[in-house]
């Protein structure tokens, strides 16, 4: 039992050494995407009101790193992070990635989404709230997000519903 | 539209959508600010959003009730009053107040804006009721959700005015619109900032997965690991009194009264509202599509039987309840 928990580890921090690897690309890629979405629909970012310049950090279950996502100001972007990075942020928000990426288009019931505990909070309520809130709103699929068109939007939507299924099938990443 | 009117929430134009195209008669919306009594962050619209929402709506046959049902603060009026104008101008079908300075001001400056009387005005006789019509050309009220199904068949006989009953969703316990609960632990009351239990007064701590939600401060309940948690809304909260943990005000149930439909048809009831602007569009959808498919069972002469089992774990805390309108109590 414990020689596979330190299997588990030890592939998880390969798998973050990876992942930290290919973070600028990354980070380029995800933080041009947020910004060009700001661009064409400003609405979308109007409705987190004071909570637009602060900075949220998603980790998805078994993911080694996390994603820190700051919508709007200066620091505008996304950052990649080892999923155990303190750095200071308004809110936390853990859960399973299938549960995560239903936060994006709607497809999780708000309540069920944080109060099932399914999904787990930590910092400012008021700032998760204003979050989910304004994706719930958005009408928001990850082809948005990443600013595709055409085929690969296609693809990019048809990778969530995948992945959505696969992770209430309990496939993890660890 | 069927011999009962489906009246369902929109937190936002997506949610509006989701409804009408889910089978929504009328969705009712606020503005983003504390003139209405859903004013969570990140919810509700702006009054161009409005706009365009009350225009797409109209072109499929919908109707948008605008809720303008805090209390307005004496001296400062000014966003009450901004509301109203906002709502007028959209081209809502209707305007959902409580306070009386504001259904004044409504009626004077709008008089061909259609007037509801919010549940929050708590109007529960035919005498209350009889009075804002009088005053204010009001033409439908909300009903409190106290009255039993009974009293509200005596209550239709006795007015002229439409009237219009929850019948699905969360529950306030209070007599509508007169709860200190939330002000008393957060300083911000529904009735006056139109939220209950305001998020930023709320943290949860989770230690060994046992989840200890606070409201301002105060403990209201402890959560063990792997049971579902609601919104830590202070009524629903657990307490201790005289040595023993329980739910002090009200159990964390939510009203589910399609078996009663028909009985509410027959008393009159013009139309019927689903609570949860604040729930999304996966569940306004799927509570406007049994409710609509329960409507026009009835509307054919068949029972809504098969359509209750639709709602199955969308109640918030997971159980539901008739309410008052089978109270045995009094
Ligand atoms: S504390 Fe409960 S009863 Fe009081 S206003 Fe809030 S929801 Fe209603």
């Amino acid at each position: 039992m414990r020689t596979r928990h330190r299997l588990r580890a030890r592939r998880q921090g390969d798998a973050a050494e990876l992942l930290m690897a290919l973070r600028p690309p990354a980070e380029w890629v995800l933080s041009a995407a947020l910004r060009r979405l700001a661009r064409r629909r400003p609405e979308v970012f109007e409705r987190l009101g004071a909570f637009g310049e602060a900075a949220f950090v998603i980790v998805p279950d078994g993911s080694p790193v996390a994603f820190r996502l700051a919508p709007q100001g200066a620091s505008a972007g996304v950052q990649v992070r080892r999923r155990n990075d303190r750095s200071p942020s308004v809110a936390r928000i853990e859960g399973p990635l299938g549960a995560l990426l239903g936060l994006f288009d709607g497809s999780v019931d708000a309540d069920a989404a944080f109060f099932s505990r399914a999904i787990r909070v930590s910092g400012d309520i008021e700032a998760v709230m204003a979050l989910h809130n304004t994706l719930e709103a958005a009408d928001l699929t990850l082809a948005d997000l990443l600013g595709l068109s055409g085929p690969a939007s296609q693809m990019a939507n048809e990778a969530v519903r995948f992945a959505r299924t696969a992770a209430s099938a309990k496939a993890a990443w660890a | 539209m069927g011999s009962i009117e489906l009246v369902c929430p929109a937190g936002s134009p997506a949610m509006l959508r989701a409804a009408i195209e889910a089978g929504a008669d009328s969705v009712y919306c606020g503005l983003r600010d504390e003139t209405n009594a859903r004013n969570f962050p990140g919810l509700n619209f702006s009054p161009a959003e409005l706009k365009a929402a009350a225009a797409w709506a109209h072109d499929r046959g919908g109707k948008v009730l605008v809720a303008v049902n805090t209390f307005a603060r004496a001296g400062e009026v000014d966003a009450w009053r901004a509301s109203v104008d906002s709502a007028a101008a959209a081209g809502a079908d209707a305007i959902i107040v409580a306070d009386l300075g504001v259904l004044a001001y409504a009626q004077a400056q709008h008089p061909g804006l259609r007037l509801h009387l919010s549940v929050q005005a708590a109007a529960g006789s035919a005498e209350a009721i009889a009075f804002y019509a009088q005053a204010y050309g009001v033409k439908r009220v909300v009903l409190p959700r106290v009255l039993s199904a009974p009293e509200i068949a005596a209550l239709v006989r006795e007015t002229d005015v439409e009237v219009e009953a929850f019948v699905y969703g969360g529950l306030c316990v209070m007599a509508e619109g007169r709860c200190a609960l939330s002000s008393y632990a957060t300083g911000k009351s529904p009735n006056l900032a139109g939220v209950c239990s305001p998020p930023e007064a709320v943290s949860l701590e989770e230690t060994d997965g046992l989840l200890t939600p606070r409201l301002g401060g105060f403990m209201i309940d402890q959560v063990a690991p792997g049971t579902a948690a609601g919104y830590p809304t202070l009524c629903k909260g657990r307490f201790e009194a005289e040595g023993t943990a329980s739910h002090l005000f009200e159990d964390p149930t939510s009203l589910n009264a399609m078996a009663l439909l028909a009985e509410l048809r027959t008393a009159g009831v013009r139309a019927v509202k689903i609570e949860g602007r604040q729930r999304g569009k996966a569940y306004v959808a799927r509570v406007a599509g049994a409710f609509r498919a329960a409507l026009d069972a009835l509307d054919r002469g068949e029972t809504t039987a098969p359509y209750e089992a639709r709602l199955t774990g969308l109640a918030e805390g997971g159980r539901e309840t008739a309410g008052a309108y089978r109270k045995a109590w009094r």
